[in-house]
């Protein structure tokens, strides 16, 4: 079945081919089928049309024919959102900003840099790198996720730890609202008239408006960094080492844990090695970047990486490996940025969640994992953010079979639930798209809620910017929600 | 081949592919991605939507695989795009291709070609294009390279003969490329081993990535007849040697062991010592600079080796080529298929080229090979394309080379 609301593709495909051109419409049985997920497929909306405009301005006048037709829209970078944020929910337009791919401006004196929004992530740094510099939020998906993904998401990555999310890296946006005018925030500079209405528009999920440029900040390098690679015989080991780590007084650039229920797939992917016997891995970074946070000098980065690896083995690590070099190095973040991608290997769905919890409650939270999964009959694989206390369980299921899609969504959600049952969060840096619409009532009184709908409503008053996002029970979505989960297969 | 429902199932869509493609890279659109290729075929397999709807989105891949590079979950591109072209071809046969296939990898068919097209001027022929792609031509029609003048391999530092190899000569490689066979065979002697003749046919590499699957497993069982026992199989055509080492997954069984003794020319020059015997040689001047052909690396795996041999040349000003994995746009027949993509992405490889400032380029494949020349023509022939044999050759004898 195919979930068609807004215009019918056909007729509007040569008004829109006025503004972006004839090869920026996509359209027909392909184009609907190939935009109705990202790289979350539980639920799936296809688009009437796809359009892949190549300026600041098309995207304007594309906004402002959806306005004069009352045709939804929502933005996409790369499709590889967890949470549904690319969900064309009513239909209507999918606007890709994949031909948005310049950078425009690199200004070394002031670090910052302005670049359109479907540049990569890492071709960002990569365009600074040689300077010593870079766009420090490097969230796992990062040699494909775009920019305005990234604001859209608030993503964060493994060293949000120490440098933060996306929002403090972003110091001015340029955008069109959802009446069609384009607005600029901020700039190259701090301060600038608008620049505190960033933190709004970052990880609003392009609920706002579509982002369509940037100015981002741009970060010294770490001229030393230490990482290590450690393998407990239990996972309880390991998640107890967290707090431990952080309370000991080291705050690390980077504490990730990968457990047992994907070590063999990444293994076969990358080459991971691990001691037999191994449960639960830490991989643990530190290094002398930012300010005054850990060691500032070589010689204190590898004290800080040594007195980590001794509290491991105090507290029953088998094997601690500090990585020899730069290619080393590497090669595990390789294996743990692009671990999720290699769960393929073991069944062909995968959700990824996104809990946050005080990382003290580590231990019992992960034992609650194991439990639940067991519980729904699915299987589950953890590979996340540990010193930020930033949960990813990876539930892997066969997309086919709607049962199964059902024990996953259930599981999910005990999950979320017992988050914020010890005092956490129903998402870290994932988002809330469609997945968690949900579970946002566990978290937010009605109140809450009520205020965030205000807030959207400044800038965002009609109903065709990326809509069912975010908020619950927004009108005329509740009855289509009913055609997304699930039905695809 | 397993069958399109398991292939398909392990992608996860995590999107990790997208970069590595060309022509999404090109194009922007998830329909001309290995991702959104990938669901689309699962889609039509599952009867979800018509083949008719995935077909101009396969014709527009390269083939390349760079995204099985890419893939943390090991999907097996080629096999799938393979498959579902084959499907394609059964529900409606595209005669103009078969018979571009036909004529390309029969030799006498494609050397009365030769002749025959001189006669129509350099670039193929525009109905012949608008047949084919529906789009003007811009590749040139191709041109057999002529033979190189190479004095007898003597001399007391010659080592003993110490084993025989069989030599894929390759449909289109024979006629096209005999100079690169020449190169090969000086340099295998140079590390101690002869070709033993076999009369052979083309291996069915060019038919199973178009998806005529029944052809190639044809092919491919007359090849494995044609190169019984235990002797190594050399390949010096990236896209030939990635296709038979995968001859189990072809025709079965049979093509196991046949598939265990197919080796690439670098790797095979490598592990038996034409480093060692480089040492000796005159070497090479020219700044140069080498073309991973997509069936090499990503297709085969293999990166370091060609590389490793070309930076055992002696004075060597090898500089590394910039995108050097992505894809030329040749791609077997592609450049005839979908001209105007393949333009594009000859374009982007020349920049490059240009940028290391290199006067020789090496690659791996005929088809790359052609390409990239055409390209260095047009941009004023400041740049040289060369088989990596040829260059490795070159650095023991360049007279040959420059006549």
């Amino acid at each position: 079945m195919r979930t068609r609301f807004g215009p019918q593709g056909a007729d509007y495909a040569e008004k829109f081919a006025r503004i972006v051109g004839a090869e920026g419409v996509l359209s027909g049985p392909a184009a609907e089928r190939a935009y109705d997920c990202d790289a979350y497929s539980v639920d799936r909306s296809s688009p009437a049309l796809v359009l892949l405009p190549r300026s600041t301005n098309e995207v304007r006048e594309i906004v402002a024919a959806c306005l004069e037709s009352n045709i939804p829209y929502t933005a996409r970078g790369a499709g590889t959102g967890l949470s549904g944020g690319a969900l064309p929910a009513l239909g209507g337009l999918v606007i890709s900003t994949k031909k948005l791919t310049q950078i425009l401006e690199i200004d070394l004196a002031n670090r910052a840099m302005r670049a359109q929004c479907g540049v990569t992530n890492k071709k960002l740094s990569d365009a600074v790198r040689q300077d010593g510099l870079h766009f420090a939020p490097d969230p796992s998906s990062q040699t494909v996720s775009t920019l305005g993904g990234n604001i859209g998401e608030n993503a964060g990555g493994p060293h949000t730890l120490k440098y933060g999310v996306t929002a403090p890296h972003v110091l001015g946006v340029t955008m069109v609202t959802p009446e069609a005018e384009v607005l600029e925030l901020g700039g190259k500079v701090a301060g600038l008239a608008g620049s505190e209405l960033i933190g709004l528009i970052v990880g609003s999920e392009g609920t706002l408006g579509i982002v369509t440029e940037a100015w981002v900040r741009l970060t010294v390098v770490p001229t030393h960094v230490e990482t290590a690679l450690i393998a407990f015989p239990s996972v309880r080991q390991a998640t107890e080492t967290v707090s431990e780590i952080i309370a000991g007084g080291i705050i690390p650039c980077a504490l990730e844990l990968i457990d047992h229920g994907i070590l063999g797939a990444l293994r076969a992917a990358f080459n991971l090695q691990y001691p037999e016997g191994t449960q639960a891995m830490l991989l643990v970074e530190c290094d002398n970047g930012g300010q005054g946070v850990a060691g500032t000098t070589a010689d204190e980065v590898r004290s800080d990486i040594r007195r980590i690896s001794e509290l491991c083995e105090r507290n029953g690590a088998i094997h601690v490996r500090v990585a020899k070099d730069e290619a080393e190095r590497a090669k595990l973040w390789e294996a743990r940025k692009k671990g999720v991608g290699a769960m393929g290997r073991l069944a062909p769905s995968v959700v990824t969640h996104d809990g946050v919890i005080p990382r003290s409650r580590l231990p019992e939270m992960l034992d609650f994992v194991y439990a639940v999964a067991a519980k729904h009959n699915v299987g589950v694989a953890n590979i996340f953010h540990a010193g930020d206390g930033n949960l990813h369980p990876c539930f892997y299921f066969d997309d086919r079979d709607p049962q199964q899609v059902e024990r996953v969504v259930g599981a999910g959600e005990a999950v979320i639930r017992k988050c914020i049952e010890l005092g956490g969060s129903v998402s870290g840096e994932h988002g809330i798209g469609v997945e968690k619409l949900d579970l946002m009532a566990l978290m937010f009184t009605e109140d809450d809620l009520a205020l965030q709908q205000r807030a959207k409503t400044v800038f965002n008053r009609g109903e065709l910017c990326n809509p069912c996002k975010v908020l619950p029970n927004q009108k005329s979505c509740v009855e289509h929600r009913k055609r997304w989960r699930g039905v695809a297969w | 081949m397993k069958p399109l429902a398991e292939l398909t199932s392990h992608c996860i869509r995590c999107g990790f592919c997208l970069e590595a493609c060309p022509t999404f890279t090109e194009t922007a659109s998830e329909l001309e991605s290995p991702r959104g290729r990938i669901y689309l075929v699962r889609s039509a397999d599952e009867g979800k939507i018509q083949w008719e709807d995935v077909r101009p989105h396969l014709d527009r891949c390269l083939g390349c695989r760079a995204c099985e590079t890419a893939c943390p979950s090991g999907v097996e591109y080629g096999a799938i795009l393979e498959i579902a072209r084959d499907r394609l071809n059964r529900l409606r046969p595209n005669l103009a291709r078969k018979f571009l296939l036909k004529t390309t990898t029969t030799p006498v068919l494609l050397r009365f070609n030769l002749a025959a097209g001189r006669l129509l001027g350099s670039k193929v022929p525009e109905p012949f294009s608008r047949m084919i792609s529906g789009q003007s031509p811009e590749a040139n029609q191709p041109k057999a390279q002529s033979m190189g003048n190479f004095s007898p391999l003597t001399g007391e530092d010659l080592p003993d003969v110490r084993g025989e190899i069989y030599l894929l000569e390759g449909c289109a490689m024979r006629v096209l490329y005999p100079r690169v066979h020449q190169a090969t065979r000086r340099l295998l002697r140079r590390i101690g081993f002869t070709v033993r003749e076999v009369p052979q046919g083309c291996c069915g590499a060019m038919h199973a990535h178009n998806g005529e699957l029944a052809d190639a497993r044809g092919k491919a069982r007359a090849l494995v007849a044609a190169m019984p026992g235990d002797l190594p199989i050399i390949v010096n055509s990236a896209g030939c040697g990635s296709t038979m080492k995968e001859y189990e997954s072809l025709i079965g069984p049979e093509g196991e062991a046949f598939a265990a003794r197919v080796t690439d020319l670098s790797e095979f020059l490598l592990a038996y010592g034409l480093k060692e015997r480089l040492t000796d040689a005159p070497g090479l001047r020219e700044p140069l600079t080498y073309h991973d052909a997509c069936h090499l690396a990503h297709g085969q795996k293999i990166r370091s080796q060609p590389r490793e041999l070309i930076r055992a040349i002696p004075n060597v000003d090898y500089r590394e080529l910039g995108e050097a994995d992505t894809c030329c746009g040749s791609a077997g027949i592609y450049n005839l298929t979908q001209p105007a993509l393949a333009r594009q992405l000859i374009e982007r490889k020349y920049r490059h080229i240009q940028a290391t400032g290199a006067a020789l380029v090496a690659t791996g494949n005929p088809g790359c090979h052609a390409w990239i020349a055409q390209a260095a023509a047009e941009h004023g022939q400041t740049v040289r394309v060369l088989h990596t044999a040829e260059l490795l050759e070159m650095a023991f004898d360049a007279a040959p080379f420059t006549a």
